[in-house]
Order: C-alpha cells, then sequence, then structure tokens
C-alpha cells in the first residue's frame, strides 16, 4: 500500500461526511475507490471547506473520472452540501453501516450542515436512480430477469433460423464460427505500419543501432550488419451495426459477431443503431458471452426500431468522429440501408464518415442490386462514398465475414472525389 | 517545490503567465500541486490542455518536459535509451570505463522528469498511445522511479509536477484514474474568452475582442461538427487586426472564416447563414458585456 497520512488530518466530523458522502456515490454507481476518498480527505486539508465552490471542485476532481458522471456528482454534491441525506434504501447495510469510519458523525456538531451527522440517515433520493459510467439499464429484479430474457430473446429470435432450436443458447456450431471469427480477425485483420521498426534479416533499412549495438560486444567491430523492418500492427476495427426492424432476423448473431470481433481485435469498437446511436464498446467487453449480450441487449433502447441511418451515423460523427474514433480505422457498416430518414442527411453523413475513414465497408445483407430497392433512396445516395459495397452478404453467415475481413487488405482505397451536392452555399 | 500559499496566489502567477483560469480548474491544479498528484485533464481540443502545463511550468520558473505520446511509443522514446554511438567511441578510444553507465544514458522525458526536481512533466494525448504503455506509465506514476537494469534504481528526490491530457478517443484505464486528479476543461465563457484575447493580444482593440468571442461563443451553440478552439479565437481576432479591421463585417467574416472553421460543411453552413445578422448579434452581445463591466 502506498498511502502516505495526510499531514494533518481533517476534523473527524469531517472526515464522516466525506466517507459518507464516497459511499453515497458509489451507491450510484461511480467508482469512488478509497484512493479517491484518500485524496479527497488530503485535499480538505488544502482548501478552505467552508467554500462551497472549492469543496466542488476538489471532490469532483477525486470523484469523478469522466463527464459523464458529472451530472450525478452535481446532484449528490449538492444534497451533500445542503446537509440533506445522502443514501437511498431503507435498512439497506451492505455498504458498511457497520464501516467504522462512520462512528464520527454522530458526535460532529460542527456548524455546516453537511457535517452533521444525516448522512447517516438511509431516505430514498428523489429522483431516478442514475448510473455514471455503467448507465446499462439492468433488469429490475432477480426472478424477474429471466422471465424477461425470455421475453427479449422471443422477439428476437427468428423462426427460420431457430425453429427447433433452444433460443436462449448460441448453439455449438456458432460459438465454433465465432471463435473462427476471432482467430481470423486476429491473423488475417488489415495492419498498417507503425512507426516502430524493429530488428530483421530480412528488413531493408540499415540498422545503425542495432549495428553499433551488436559491435560494442565485439570490441566495437562490426561483425555484423543490422537491418531493420518496419513493425505492423493491426488497424482498428470499427463496426456500426444496424439492428432496427428490419435488420431484426440478423441482430441476434450479429451482437455476437461483435462480441467476437471486440475480444479480438485490439481496440476494436461495436456501435448498434436503430433510430439512435449506442456504444457498446466497453458492454460487450467481458469474459462471459451469455452474459455480456444481456447486458448489451439491455442497453440498446431501441432494438427493432424504425431506423435513422443518417442521423444515427451523424451521432457517430459528431460524438465519436470528432474525437478520432474512426482515423485510419477500418469501418464496418452492417445496415440494409432502408432509411426513414432524409436521403440527403444519410448522402452527407455517410460522406464525413468516408473522410475520416481508412476504409469504409458497407455490408448490406439485401441481396439485389440497390436500384431493386424501393426505399433504399438514401443508400443509392450514399453509393459513392463507399469504397466497398458487399450487397447480399448475410451477417449470419460469420464465416464469410471473417473472410471478407481478412480479404480487405492494407492499401488505401482508390478514391474519386465526387462533387457534393451541399456544395451550393 | 514551488511554494503558492493559497489558490488565489497560484492564479495570480498563472495570469502572469496570460493564462486565465476558472475557479474550477484553479482549486483542482492547486491541489494537484499541494497533493503532489498527477492532473488528468480533459476537454474538446483548443481549450488549453496543454497550455495549462506550459503556463504552470513558466509560473514555477521549472522546465516543462513533453512527452509527446502516439501508438506504438515504447520505452525507448518515453524513458530512456543508451547512446551507442558515444559507447563505440569510448571502446575504440581503448579507455576503460563502464559502458553501460548513466553517463552513456539518453534520458528520455520520463527519466528527465525524475531527474530534474520540480519540473513539470506534461504527457499529452495519452489515449493515443496503446494500453501496455499505459500500464507501463501507472507504474512510474505511482513510484516516480525507474529501473535500469544496467545501472539500477534512479528515484526522483522531488516528484514532477504531472499534468496528463486526452481527448478521450478511448478510455484510460480506471486504475490510471485513480491515481490522478481529474478535471475537466471547457470552453471559456465570453468574458473569461475576451479575457483571454485581451491577455494574448494586448495590441488589438477592445470593442473587436469582444465582438469576436461573441460571435464565437455564438458559434459554439450550433452543434457544428468542429467547434472553435480558444486559439482559433485568437488567430481570428489577429486575422481582424492584421486586415486593419476593428469590427466585423459580413464581408471579411466570410472570408477570413477559415482561420476559425476547419470543416467545409462547418465553413459553408456559416457562410450560407445570414451573417449580418449574427454580426449584429455580437455587436449587441458585446455591448451588452462592456455595460455589464462599467456599471
Amino acid at each position: 500500500m502506498r498511502l502516505r497520512e495526510p499531514q494533518r488530518t481533517p476534523d473527524q466530523a469531517i472526515m464522516a461526511a466525506a466517507v459518507g458522502l464516497a459511499r453515497a456515490l458509489r451507491e450510484f454507481g461511480l467508482s469512488a475507490s478509497v484512493d479517491a476518498e484518500h485524496t479527497f480527505l488530503r485535499a480538505l486539508v488544502e482548501i478552505d471547506v467552508r467554500d462551497r465552490t472549492q469543496m466542488y471542485w476538489a471532490g469532483q476532481a477525486a470523484f469523478v473520472h469522466s463527464p459523464n458522471q458529472m451530472p450525478i456528482w452535481d446532484a449528490i454534491f449538492e444534497r451533500f452540501w445542503d446537509g440533506r441525506p445522502l443514501i437511498l434504501q431503507e435498512g439497506g447495510s451492505q455498504h458498511g453501516e457497520s464501516d467504522a469510519r462512520m462512528q464520527g458523525s454522530h458526535h460532529g456538531g460542527e456548524a455546516l450542515p453537511q457535517f452533521g451527522g444525516e448522512a447517516n440517515e438511509k431516505v430514498a433520493l428523489d429522483g431516478d436512480r442514475q448510473r455514471g459510467d455503467q448507465d446499462i439499464p439492468t433488469a429490475e429484479g432477480e426472478d424477474g430477469a429471466s422471465n424477461q430474457e425470455h421475453g427479449i430473446l422471443a422477439a428476437w429470435s427468428d423462426q427460420e433460423i431457430l425453429s427447433g432450436r433452444e433460443n436462449l443458447q448460441y448453439e455449438e456450431d456458432e460459438l465454433l464460427a465465432l471463435r473462427l471469427l476471432a482467430h481470423e480477425i486476429k491473423r488475417n485483420a488489415p495492419a498498417r505500419r507503425s512507426r516502430r521498426s524493429r530488428p530483421s534479416a530480412g528488413g531493408h533499412r540499415f540498422d545503425v543501432r542495432g549495428t553499433v549495438r551488436e559491435s560494442l560486444g565485439t570490441d566495437g567491430e562490426a561483425f555484423h550488419l543490422g537491418f531493420s523492418a518496419p513493425t505492423l500492427r493491426p488497424r482498428r476495427l470499427l463496426f456500426i451495426c444496424d439492428v432496427s426492424g428490419s435488420m431484426e432476423r440478423y441482430s441476434r448473431v450479429l451482437l455476437a459477431t461483435l462480441k467476437a470481433a471486440v475480444g479480438a481485435a485490439r481496440r476494436a469498437e461495436a456501435f448498434v443503431f436503430a433510430t439512435r446511436l449506442t456504444r457498446l464498446t466497453k458492454t460487450l467487453d467481458g469474459r462471459d458471452l451469455e452474459q455480456a449480450l444481456d447486458k448489451a441487449r439491455a442497453a440498446v433502447p431501441d432494438w427493432s426500431g424504425g431506423t435513422r441511418i443518417g442521423h444515427a451515423l451523424g451521432d457517430f460523427n459528431t460524438t465519436y468522429g470528432r474525437r478520432g474514433f474512426a482515423r485510419g480505422a477500418i469501418v464496418l457498416v452492417v445496415s440494409d440501408g432502408w432509411d426513414r430518414g432524409d436521403p440527403k442527411i444519410l448522402e452527407a453523413e455517410v460522406r464525413r464518415l468516408q473522410l475520416q475513414s481508412r476504409r469504409l465497408v458497407w455490408i448490406n445483407p439485401r441481396p439485389m442490386s440497390v436500384d431493386q430497392q424501393p426505399l433504399a433512396i438514401g443508400m443509392r445516395a450514399a453509393l459513392p462514398y463507399i469504397d466497398d459495397f458487399v450487397p447480399g452478404h448475410d451477417p449470419r453467415a460469420v464465416a464469410g465475414l471473417a473472410h471478407l475481413i481478412g480479404g480487405l487488405g492494407s492499401d488505401r482505397p482508390v478514391r474519386k472525389i465526387v462533387p457534393t451536392a451541399a456544395g451550393q452555399g | 517545490m514551488p511554494g503558492f500559499n493559497s489558490i488565489q496566489e497560484m492564479r495570480n502567477a498563472l495570469t502572469n503567465q496570460r493564462y486565465l483560469m476558472d475557479e474550477g480548474l484553479a482549486t483542482v491544479v492547486f491541489l494537484a500541486l499541494r497533493l503532489r498528484k498527477p492532473l488528468l485533464v480533459e476537454g474538446e481540443p483548443g481549450v488549453g490542455k496543454t497550455e495549462l502545463a506550459k503556463a504552470l511550468a513558466a509560473a514555477t520558473g521549472t522546465p516543462l518536459i513533453r512527452l509527446q505520446c502516439y501508438e506504438g511509443i515504447d520505452v525507448h522514446q518515453a524513458l530512456y535509451d543508451w547512446d551507442y554511438p558515444r559507447q563505440l567511441l569510448q571502446l575504440r578510444a581503448g579507455t576503460s570505463t563502464q559502458l553501460y553507465s548513466e553517463e552513456f544514458l539518453l534520458r528520455r522525458p520520463l527519466l528527465e522528469a525524475i531527474t530534474r526536481p520540480g519540473s513539470v512533466l506534461l504527457i499529452d494525448e495519452l489515449d493515443r498511445a496503446d494500453d501496455e504503455f499505459e500500464a507501463f506509465l501507472l507504474e512510474f506514476l505511482s513510484d516516480f522511479q525507474v529501473t535500469i537494469p544496467e545501472v539500477g534504481v534512479i528515484k526522483a528526490t522531488e516528484p514532477p509536477i504531472v499534468i496528463i491530457t486526452s481527448n478521450r478517443t478511448r478510455d484510460l484505464h480506471e486504475a490510471l484514474k485513480r491515481r490522478c486528479l481529474y478535471h475537466w476543461i471547457d470552453h471559456p465563457d465570453l468574458q473569461r474568452e475576451v479575457a483571454i484575447a485581451r491577455a494574448r493580444l494586448p495590441h488589438v482593440g477592445q470593442y473587436l475582442a469582444d465582438q469576436v468571442c461573441a460571435f464565437v461563443q455564438d458559434l459554439r451553440w450550433l452543434d457544428l461538427f468542429r467547434s472553435p478552439g480558444v486559439g482559433e479565437t485568437l488567430d481570428w481576432v489577429q486575422a481582424f487586426h492584421t486586415l486593419g479591421h476593428n469590427e466585423l463585417d459580413s464581408q471579411t467574416v466570410s472570408s477570413t472564416l477559415g482561420t476559425l472553421l476547419k470543416e467545409r460543411d462547418d465553413l459553408e453552413r456559416i457562410r450560407g447563414g445570414d451573417l449580418d445578422a449574427a454580426i449584429a448579434r455580437s455587436s449587441q452581445r458585446a455591448a451588452q458585456l462592456r455595460q455589464g463591466n462599467y456599471q
């Protein structure tokens, strides 16, 4: 342990209040670790604890780790500062009613309400129970959960492929196909040259450092000439999958595919959308397939909803894209292109997505050519901006997908500059 | 160790370096200095994350050591490497010295930071580095010591002030965040942005600064693909000044907008909109700002 003792110890009552605050934050899904608690306590010695602003920022620096946790912090801090009760459940004791550090709060005697002893009281906090990083709506109760799973999965399952099968489980052959996919992605996914080079007998670059280093052992005589070659690293794979109503029959396998890909490729990213975009990378990142998929299902609010591809891609572009998620990545969009939104928006967003990505691949399960789809007007508009358009690929054919990813190659796709319709401004 | 006794004292010192911070950032930076914890700052591009480290180094009169992260960065770029050519020369010269000693060590930023007491270490865009590097950094940040097999353990006599920035292209490890203080820097509000513009560009007229900043503040509400940062605001103010304009006019706005917005779609959108109305709005806000100040 590397916990240093604070030079000065904060007042007992303050300490108790701080611990209560941390506990409340944990209750609401913030990872207020003991480290963070300790940091906060040390901070309290340095600042003016009567100053609301200073307290607010010190606490935020210690307990909050990402912008999406801030609303929770704001809400709880406000209650804390006003001296209102923080913890919600009645009589719940899993978080240390028995916590020895809580003792002090009973003999607080502080003038400030937030340092009184009320943090111990357990009263329901009004408003919804919010979650920070884990903003995944979980199933309500233990017993209700399994029933609900049946419900969700039943709605999902596709008669054609699942007839006579147990709906809840992935079949052995499916799991095998997924493992093969993971393997294939690891082995064959497109690579990029990294800035680093490594010693290589077959390399073409003369390795001065390596040669000199070698010659140190032979009294400075260079007996061996070293060569180096650039190292290869896998490119980021970024999946953006349509799980709207028209894609329903594929979504079950698609989700498992995403899980396999996220597990296999370093820094792979998974997004799904129907009317809005949901990032699943973190949700799917776990060992247990079933568990990860359950969580993912719960995390997507609009399974089998209508499709607004343009808006969903726009969401991606303005939030994640802007931060560089798609830079240098192979972006794979899996969608049938049936868009209920404005085709102009779809066109603009696909163009923007292409400009950010190394290669934009669109996998469309519909076999016919785009012209035959009356609804896919947007798709037609977007087509010029897609590097590889793969029609008629059934995402349920996982092996085919693996093959496809492996075959993409590392070359930069040739792109024509398409004059934009939006260029009249 | 820079001895700032109060938040205000530190804030003043940074203001002298023309870095204006709000109360939140000031509190957190002060705590980072006092608790000797690394500070992880995140925020939109152009809100002054990197500038913070530079200003801090200048204000404390210590060297700024910068480690720019990128994919594939490893120990030899971040920590140390051996100076093989010098070793070779030494060997050729025939003098018998220990070849693997501190004398032949190339200090990369991290090693540099722990051997120079009280320096400011900026680890820029950590999210670009790989996971492994982050894990390595974790070790470094908790002990501020480095083990070099041939030399031994080198430990910081005085840990550096560490500022880590990230653009959130991926989530950093929870373990790393736990070791740091965290702060999200927002775009400055109108008053602060004007103050920054005035501090950085003292030769520019007050009215122009007010007007430009008001205009930019409006733009940030528009959900552009890339919102302009403070740096771009400053460039734009400077552009007007250079062209000899003391206030906004729609033609110059249109022709210089590329200083501010770097995305074609954004440019088209703003140029295609009603520029005169937007300028009128920013003039109005600029006037309000002055009234508020002089009341």
